[in-house]
């Protein structure tokens, strides 16, 4: 159980809509065209309770790009994209017309930007608007299962809590999906609550 | 009783709760007497575009129905005369074309004391 109400829930779709512009911003200067992004949900659940529909994860292998972000709330940020959909989306950050060995040769890069950009957008916004300081560590890229993925997330019980973000992308009308996981500490969500009360309170 | 035609009226469009309360503290504090209605979809907002008249309109792009700037393009055309800022994080060369394609401006997210201020400016000095 989480102590996030639904206006809470706003505020924090609210800030990760203004980080997802600003993903989108940086994401069409380089690919030189129009990137459709949004968020259109947020969930805050216990880890026990994540599964591979919560995450939409399938069958087949993903690319999670994780990163770790500490400041007055900790937290491992992890973007998730079937591994057919990442190799798109480095295609068409790539630009040209590679093959797919050529493509695989620039994943692991690729995808790290991408998830360095998308993440550090969202939490950046977040940084902003609840008026703190947060920094992150280097990107970090793995293909893995759905079994490993969901293994990987419930093995630290330190973080109990799990905010899942639905993310929408289309670069070049090409449509992809993904999920952003935040894996926080119950003091980590305590702190991020008192954040957001207090830049509720502000407008109240 | 005539109605005084010197308090303004501003619509704001957005689907998230607490933006439309940002905006609509932020505006208060330096319009009091402003009359403020709120849609939460750009259906909405020209239902109540057509039944309030509002002088000015605060509109997001992503919401669901149609977008913002649809929405915002279908509004002016029937009150040319209204002055509409597309307040939104997407804020890509393409959304603000299109802003400015329909004779308004694209003002980018968060809701701050200067984005509001940038806002303002727009709708009582633009002609």
């Amino acid at each position: 159980m989480s102590n996030l109400s639904e206006l809470h829930l706003d505020a924090l779709a609210e800030i990760f809509s203004i980080g997802a512009g600003r993903a989108a911003l940086s994401l069409s200067e380089i690919v030189g065209d129009e990137v459709h992004i949004s968020v259109p949900s947020v969930q805050v659940i216990n880890v026990e309770d994540i599964n591979a529909t919560t995450l939409s994860l399938n069958s087949g292998r993903f690319g999670a790009v994780s990163q770790y972000f500490s400041g007055p709330f900790n937290a491992e940020a992890v973007l998730l994209f079937t591994e057919e959909q990442a190799l798109k989306i480095v295609s068409d950050m790539m630009g040209s017309q590679m093959s797919l060995e050529e493509l695989a040769e620039f994943e692991h890069e690729a995808m790290c930007e991408l998830g360095n950009i998308i993440l550090n957008a969202c939490l950046s916004a977040m940084a902003d608007i609840l008026h703190f300081t947060l920094e992150s560590s280097l990107p970090n890229y793995r293909v893995a299962s759905a079994d490993e993925i969901l293994h990987r997330l419930k093995e630290n019980s330190n973080q109990p809590y799990v905010m899942v973000l639905h993310i929408d992308l289309a670069i070049e009308k090409r449509h992809t999906t993904g999920n952003l996981v935040f894996l926080l500490s119950s003091t980590s969500l305590t702190n991020l609550v008192i954040h957001i009360n207090q830049f509720l309170g502000s407008i109240s | 009783m005539p109605v005084d035609s010197s308090i303004k009226k501003l619509l704001i469009v957005d689907d998230s709760k607490v933006s439309r309360m940002l905006i609509r503290t932020h505006i208060l504090v330096q319009r009091p007497d402003w009359v403020i209605f709120e849609a939460v979809c750009g259906e909405d907002a020209i239902e109540l575009a057509d039944n309030e008249r509002p002088d000015y309109c605060t509109m997001d792009i992503n919401m669901p129905g149609i977008s913002g700037t649809d929405a915002a393009e279908r509004i002016l055309s029937k009150y040319p005369l209204m002055k509409m800022v597309i307040f939104s994080a997407n804020i890509q060369e393409t959304h603000k074309n299109r802003a400015r394609s329909f004779g308004s401006i694209l003002v980018a997210k968060p809701v701050t004391e200067k984005s509001i201020a940038l806002t303002l400016d727009y709708f009582t000095n633009s002609k």
